[in-house]
């Protein structure tokens, strides 16, 4: 019906007041990000110390990792809610081997198998059964929290662990947080492949129209399984290096990376390509949640309000892009 | 009686780039069936879908019954006595004929289905209005006969105080014997007060029917007369244009050369589709025809698509094809250009680089699986100046595009770094929603790509489309390929023969 109701050729006036509400829905999330830190500038004492800002980046390394992984699933229009109970389990499965004595290098690897095995156990479950994804990373959620609970007895695993993994999540180089660093790695490579490859622009074809892919000849099966297998992948990247940031184990830890991690792909989703998950764009997501957990922080307020905003923040995010693109994630 | 009439006055509808409705009028009453013909595109799905309030005409007034007011959604329409039975059915398959018809406004007790009264009311309103029909309304409808469940659907449209009733296609997915117990229902229906507007591609069924006629053709009132005064072919020469598309047929009159047969394929079965022996030489264009649901879509898609599909010869430029994988035909060289470009072919968010590049980006790579921006531009620009395109850069959003241009972008797609390796190029329902200019420069395009050796396979509901660029053409009847017209046999009248499988 709205096609009817717009029925007229479009006049050069139209166009150009099309164009200008564009460019206000492409950017308006990154003016409320810099009002943000401009009024938190000017408002909490020690916001702007180099201190603190290096806190922030800090604070949400391990926070965008999970996002750009979140951000190929949705890219795929393929929604991963298991995320934050990989980001768990590699969080207590990394330090557990370690204190059995494994070398360091196979225990990460052993975490970034568990991400492929998760993700393939996801992507069995979601193209080749034909579970919703939404529905069938909801089940392997509650698998994954079971199984790190057994793991551990519900016990977090601290002490033994060596220096070198210590230094990946606390070390600094030149004053610059080494985990820092491992995200801005993980962002520029995940850019690239998104933005400047034929396996991104196939991730893209297959969540912007799937029947369009299929009938121009990609193998759809193939980029969706890959999306979550990625995604999976990242969360469990992000597990060990949540471990060595705190220094131990904890199988609850990864939880809120879940909420946190949706929060940053969706205001991402409002910025740059509205509707399109892109990398950039959870990248200044996790930047906005990062800004407003710490200034809130600094302002002396308690985690419960802090989740209230981000409940309210997340709401307007989809909300900009529900009203204003098609966001059809099942 | 003329009180209770529905007027539809200067009723003009216009889309981006097209107008489906140009000042058509006419008068529908509550004692007769009246039946509304015209080719695809001529108006009238848009007619009805103006008078079942789903689309609000640009200008123009409705009048029931003397009085002039505005349908805004289906459910005012609705509310008005105006019920739209659609073509594709809306019944919900699980739930049994008595749930159907009162769906919605069940019989409750303290809030719970009454079940018992359900039943009774249903069966009360089937007799009320088709006495002499007998169904089972226990039953699932998924498990009724084609006939009954349209006699359901037709039951709930009378549920309210039905003065018009909308009839698209009703007998369109029946089996023969199914269609008369059908025709006496929709005759009945005059006599107790609710007018019929009735769509059929079938003639003889719309003459049989139909107290008064009305013709439509490109969005223009033709005529309306009482169905006695028109014969058949009469109704054929109002539906069809007489003028205009001579020279582009002179074009193709001149004997094209043909080459090598470049696809070959026997004992084709796609489904419940069946196609004895088909072939294709270079440079060749063949036209499918058929009514609505007869198969020649599906065979199209099949042949690129073979997913399912078996078969006894399957060559593509003289090799054999082994037909396991989805993309086996792609690969050996077969191009589907897809109806529906919005949902088949295109991504409306993406531009119109990232759009023709989808197929082969690989056109683009500089090193493993890394793109060039510099690489796609170019090649973009070349399709796009080849198509051309009209847009103001190939950063453009592809759905700010016209349908020609979208549809343009749609064929580019598989000329974006192909470089010639198709050798049969599949194009359904070519140039639906698009323009006159864009057709005609879309046609040139495919008799440029004949005329370089591919074989070019046209699925179309577009009769004179089918006329003009086809050098033969195969009609579909009942899922199945039958023996195919040659040039020389090409008349509207033939075709609409051959598709409704009367012989010629």
């Amino acid at each position: 019906m709205s096609s009817a109701s717009t029925g007229t050729a479009p006049s050069q006036e139209l166009v150009l007041g099309f164009l200008r509400k564009d460019h206000i829905q492409r950017y308006s999330t990154l003016v409320v990000l810099v009002l943000m830190f401009v009024i938190f500038a000017a408002t909490v004492d020690r916001f702007l110390q180099p201190q603190n800002l290096l806190n922030i980046a800090q604070q949400i390394s391990i926070l965008t990792i999970v996002g750009v992984g979140l951000t190929f699933g949705f890219a795929a229009r393929e929604m991963d809610l298991s995320v934050g109970f990989a980001v768990g389990l590699a969080g207590i499965l990394v330090p557990l081997l370690l204190t059995k004595d494994v070398a360091l290098p196979l225990a990460l690897l052993a975490g970034v198998g568990a991400g492929l095995v998760i993700g393939g156990i996801n992507a069995v479950l979601v193209t080749i059964i034909g579970i919703p994804s939404l529905i069938a990373t909801l089940a392997t959620a509650s698998i994954l929290f079971g199984i790190s609970f057994l793991l551990t007895g519900g016990r977090a695993i601290y002490g033994g662990l060596p220096e070198a993994y210590l230094w990946l999540g606390q070390g600094r180089i030149g004053g610059f947080p080494v985990l820092a660093m491992l995200m801005l790695i993980a962002v520029a490579l995940a850019w690239f492949v998104m933005e400047r490859t034929v396996f991104g622009r196939y991730i893209y074809a297959v969540g912007g129209n799937r029947k369009a892919a299929e009938l121009s000849g990609i193998n759809v099966r193939f980029y969706r399984i890959a999306a979550l297998v990625v995604c999976s992948v990242f969360a469990t990247v992000a597990g060990m290096l949540l471990a060595s940031r705190l220094g131990s184990g904890q199988p609850n830890a990864g939880e809120r990376y879940l909420l946190d991690g949706l929060a940053t792909v969706f205001i991402g989703m409002t910025m740059l390509r509205p509707g399109t998950s892109t990398v950039v764009g959870t990248f200044f997501g996790a930047l906005f949640i990062g800004i407003i957990n710490n200034g809130l922080n600094l302002l002396g307020m308690d985690t419960y309000i802090q989740s209230i905003v981000k409940g309210i923040i997340i709401l307007t995010a989809v909300a900009i892009v529900s009203r204003t693109t098609k966001l059809n994630l099942l | 009686m003329i009180a209770m009439d529905t007027r539809l006055t200067d009723i003009t509808m216009q889309f981006p780039g097209t107008r489906a409705l140009d000042n058509v009028s006419v008068t529908f009453r509550r004692d007769e069936v009246h039946g509304l013909i015209g080719e695809n595109g001529a108006g009238k799905s848009t007619l009805v879908n103006v008078l079942g309030g789903s689309l609000q005409p640009t200008s123009g007034r409705i009048a029931i019954a003397d009085k002039e007011l505005k349908l805004k959604s289906p459910r005012d329409a609705l509310l008005r006595g105006i019920a739209h039975v659609s073509q594709e059915g809306s019944l919900v398959q699980a739930l049994s004929g008595a749930g159907n018809i009162l769906l919605g406004a069940e019989p409750r007790t303290a809030g719970v289905i009454a079940q018992g009264r359900l039943k009774t009311e249903a069966a009360a309103l089937v007799k009320r209005w088709f006495p002499q029909v007998s169904i089972d309304l226990d039953e699932p409808v998924g498990s009724l006969p084609m006939a009954d469940r349209k006699v359901i659907e037709i039951v709930r449209a009378l549920r309210g105080d039905v003065r018009l009733l909308i009839l698209d296609e009703p007998t369109a997915t029946l089996p023969a014997r199914e269609k008369e117990q059908l025709w006496a229902i929709i005759r009945g229906l005059p006599k107790q007060g609710v007018g019929v507007i009735l769509i059929s591609h079938f003639l003889s069924e719309i003459k049989a029917l139909s107290d008064r006629i009305t013709v439509l053709r490109d969005g223009r009132h033709v005529v309306t007369e009482k169905a006695v005064d028109l014969s058949e072919s009469q109704l054929v020469d109002l539906m069809l244009r007489r003028s205009g598309d001579t020279a582009s047929k002179a074009q193709t009159e001149k004997t094209r050369a043909t080459g090598d047969v470049v696809l070959r394929i026997a004992g084709w079965k796609a489904g419940r589709i069946e196609v004895p022996q088909f072939e294709i030489r270079a440079g060749e264009i063949v036209g499918l025809i058929g009514l609505t649901g007869s198969g020649h879509f599906g065979f199209a898609r099949s042949l690129y698509n073979p997913a399912g599909v078996t078969c006894t010869t399957c060559e593509v430029g003289g090799s054999a094809v082994a037909l396991h994988k989805t993309l086996t035909m792609r690969d050996a060289g077969v191009a589907l250009v897809p109806d529906h470009r919005m949902e088949n072919a295109l991504i409306g968010e993406w531009s119109l680089r990232e759009n023709l590049a989808m197929v082969h980006p690989q056109h683009a790579v500089v090193t493993t699986g890394v793109l060039s921006r510099r690489r796609e531009e170019a090649e973009a620009q070349r399709v796009m100046r080849l198509m051309n395109v009209k847009a103001h850069s190939s950063a453009q959003e592809l759905k700010t595009l016209s349908g020609g241009n979208k549809q343009k972008i749609s064929i580019g797609k598989w000329l974006y770094g192909a470089q010639d390796r198709y050798r049969v190029m599949i194009f359904i329902e070519p140039t639906e929603g698009v323009d006159i200019g864009a057709k005609a420069e879309i046609y040139a395009e495919m008799r440029r790509l004949a005329g370089q050796g591919v074989g070019i396979v046209i699925a179309s509901s577009d009769l004179i489309e089918i006329e003009t660029m086809a050098d033969r053409v195969v009609p579909f009847v009942d899922q199945t390929a039958r023996p195919e017209l040659a040039r020389p046999q090409f008349s509207e009248s033939a075709f609409i023969g051959a598709m409704s499988g009367v012989a010629a």
